[in-house]
């Protein structure tokens, strides 16, 4: 009753290094086991080598086994395999192919082979465990992040598999839903006695309810902590591992930083840089997402953006970075702003485009291709320093090594920190960043944080960025807003 | 029209568009491409989805009716006020054109606007025996297009941030674009196999897809009927 992995070395090149080597542990049924570290530490690869999807799928398997209930997973077919591990992914978008929850609680069904006639009872049975009856009819695209990973738990309730491994699952999910979806699988833990293999690099969700906290380390399980244990909380914090609400050092003390280097502009409240006055965003016609969102964005600010998910950051985000179509108004720049003069959003013309920078959720949605060298140049490519100044830039970030490689190689981290860099190249007033720290741990979360401020309060560009981490909000922004119902809350 | 089979109503209207390409008569295509509209009119499917690609449909009929209008006459003739004189032959002809650019939109756009896909595709993988792989991976590539529509936006609003100005499918953005709908689909295909789904394992199937009475009646219709009505009094 297990998951034994036994001396594992996998890598995902051929002649490259192994991303786990030499992994040993026994993960047991009746424990809930979280396995944490730093980015790049091999915990997600171990996971997937858990659930058989490596090395089949990507990656080479140099030596090792690992064993699911005393059977490989890797030699398993699918139906028979998703009997035995069921996973729940960190990308809620690519988890389905059907077009309506009900009809892929249906595929689910039947490529488990479910007798046809079982199969509208099965289907009640796990929307009703996912308390989703009301969602039944919907189409998955319209759904919300948090959403999707219900109907997600509805498919493994409806798989019933013996072990659910959880890839970073909440990472897009607000705070209540996660709360929700975690009661109903310690529920499954409890009740079914099914085994909870996590992988996260946060523990809040985690902290009361794991019996082990396996550290990952450059590809081995460091050590493992039961968080009950006296002085467990203060090992993993050494270890760069974010446990709970930790305060960030925030951006007071990197304000004051960067003022006795004397480089950095304090705000300015009574010059706006961005005013929004009644706007309002529909997706669909006649059901506004946003109906009517009012704000004044002061000079060199730091304004934090939260609320529960689906309640429409990233509409707001998308109708500033000119994604969706708004109605009202978004002016950019103010009475006696820095920038070139007052302009509404959706009228920028082409000298206007560089005023207003924006951070994407992921950093890939931002690369124009190329190399990394390229990425950085862009902005400055016809100058003739320009080689000089991305050779700076790159060595400042650490990434001066990978100047010929495409940026869509680079590890997760890296690519947020070059994605910071090449957008901090231009002079941008107004930086709107959707969260910017979006499954990064918590050394990446500070670093990007650090640099998006540092990057604003010397140019004394105003800031708005938009988080599911409360803490964060509060030790980084001057003032936070809360979405709510449509329109914005301080 | 969506009670048909899928199956059925892909196999018949190929065998009718076949018959069809045999025959030059505009009364036939007219009345096919009628029957057609009032069928879509009075079904569920998006009317708006019919009318708007509608529109470059009737500019290119009308543009095909004035070209067999004018080349009714050998290819050489000079245009002049003699050559647009009104002759029946010249209507007839471009009317040929004309219709038939019609009438082939007109059951294209049916098939498309009165066929569930999720019916589609578990009807193909039954009555036509297309490959389940084939079939289930069609249907979730459909599911990506929305996110692909809305990657290429955001891609254009990331070179637009840096003021690069990119024409609409110039290269840089389609390259973004491919190397990400190939890591989606890799995700993807990792998440149907988590779900159980194999290339070649029995699935049952929930509410499977029979050819009934009505089927047979449409097949019936399409594929011997019409073809011999426009053969018998069309040709």
């Amino acid at each position: 009753m297990s998951i034994e992995i036994s001396n594992i070395q996998f890598g995902y090149y051929e002649d490259g290094k192994n991303t786990i080597d030499g992994a040993n542990a026994v993960f047991a049924r009746e424990k809930v086991t979280v396995l944490t570290g730093k980015s790049g530490c091999g915990k997600s690869t171990l996971l997937y080598l858990a659930a058989g999807i490596y090395p089949s799928n990507a990656g080479f398997l140099r030596g090792g086994s690992v064993r699911v209930e005393g059977e490989d997973p890797a030699a398993m077919t699918p139906p028979v395999r998703c009997r035995k591990v069921g996973m729940m992914f960190q990308n809620p978008d690519l988890q389905f192919c059907m077009d309506t929850v009900r009809n892929e609680l249906i595929f689910t069904a039947e490529n488990i082979a479910v007798d046809p006639a079982e199969i509208p009872a099965r289907l009640e049975a796990a929307l009703a465990f996912a308390e989703i009856e009301y969602l039944e009819n919907r189409r998955l695209n319209t759904l919300s992040g948090g959403e999707k990973q219900k109907v997600m738990l509805a498919c493994l309730y409806l798989l019933d598999p013996a072990w659910m491994l959880l890839d970073e699952a909440f990472a897009n999910v607000d705070d209540a839903s996660a709360k929700q979806i975690l009661g109903k699988l310690l529920q499954l833990h409890e009740d079914k006695g099914t085994g909870l293999l996590v992988v996260d690099h946060r523990l809040e969700h985690w902290w009361d309810i794991a019996d082990e906290i396996c550290l990952m380390e450059d590809g081995k399980i460091a050590k493992t902590i039961c968080p009950r244990e006296e002085g467990a909380k203060a090992s993993l914090q050494a270890a760069g591992v974010q446990v709970g609400r930790d305060p960030y050092p925030g951006i007071v003390s990197l304000r004051t930083g960067i003022l006795e280097e004397g480089t950095a502009c304090m705000p300015d409240t009574d010059v706006p840089a961005l005013t929004l006055s009644h706007l309002s965003v529909s997706h669909e016609k006649g059901h506004p997402v946003l109906t009517d969102i009012n704000a004044t964005f002061y000079q060199g600010g730091i304004y934090a953006i939260v609320g529960q998910s689906g309640c429409g950051k990233s509409s707001l985000f998308g109708a500033l970075s000119g994604l969706y179509k708004y109605e009202g108004g978004a002016l950019l720049g103010g009475a006696g702003s820095t920038g070139s003069g007052q302009v509404e959003i959706r009228r920028m013309k082409r000298a206007d485009f560089g005023r207003l920078g924006f951070v994407t959720q992921s950093p890939q949605d931002q690369f124009l291709g190329g190399t990394v060298r390229q990425e950085v140049m862009a902005a400055f490519k016809k100058e003739p320093d320009a080689e000089a100044r991305s050779e700076q830039i790159l060595r400042h970030i650490g990434l001066w090594k990978y100047r010929d490689v495409s940026p869509y190689l680079l590890s997760q981290g890296q690519q947020r920190r070059l994605g910071v860099a090449a957008l901090m190249a231009y002079p941008c007033e107004v930086l709107v960043c959707d969260e910017p720290t979006y499954a990064q741990d918590r050394e990446n979360t500070i670093a990007i944080m650090e640099s998006l401020c540092r990057g604003a309060a010397q140019r004394g560009a105003t800031m708005l960025f938009s988080t599911h981490d409360r803490q964060l909000a509060e030790d980084y922004a001057d003032k936070i807003y809360t979405l709510e119902g449509g329109t914005l809350h301080e | 029209m969506s009670n048909i089979n899928p199956s059925c109503k892909l196999v018949g209207l190929i065998v009718l568009s076949f018959a069809l390409a045999f025959c030059h008569h505009p009364v036939l295509n007219l009345g096919i491409f009628a029957v057609c509209v009032l069928l879509i009119l009075f079904s569920d499917a998006n009317k708006k989805a019919f009318f708007i690609p509608m529109i470059p449909v009737v500019i290119l009929a009308v543009g095909l009716f004035f070209t067999g209008y004018r080349f009714t006459n050998a290819a050489s003739d000079v245009v002049n006020m003699e050559v647009l004189h009104v002759g029946s032959s010249q209507i007839w002809n471009g009317l040929i054109f004309a219709s038939r650019a019609l009438v082939y939109a007109g059951i294209g756009l049916m098939f498309a606007l009165t066929t569930d896909r999720i019916r589609m595709v578990r009807s193909f993988h039954k009555q036509l025996h297309v490959p389940q792989v084939f079939a289930y991976g069609l249907l979730a590539a459909w599911g990506l297009l929305p996110q692909m529509m809305l990657e290429y936006k955001r891609t254009r609003m990331a070179f637009r941030a840096r003021g690069i100005r990119v024409l609409p499918f110039s290269p840089s953005l389609l390259v973004t674009l491919i190397v990400k709908s190939t890591r989606w689909s890799e995700e993807l295909s990792i998440a149907m196999e988590s779900k159980g789904f194999a290339a070649q394992s029995q699935r049952t199937m929930f509410e499977p897809e029979h050819v009934k009475a009505g089927d047979w009646i449409f097949l019936a219709v399409t594929c011997v009927i019409l073809p011999v009505i426009a053969v018998l009094f069309f040709r």
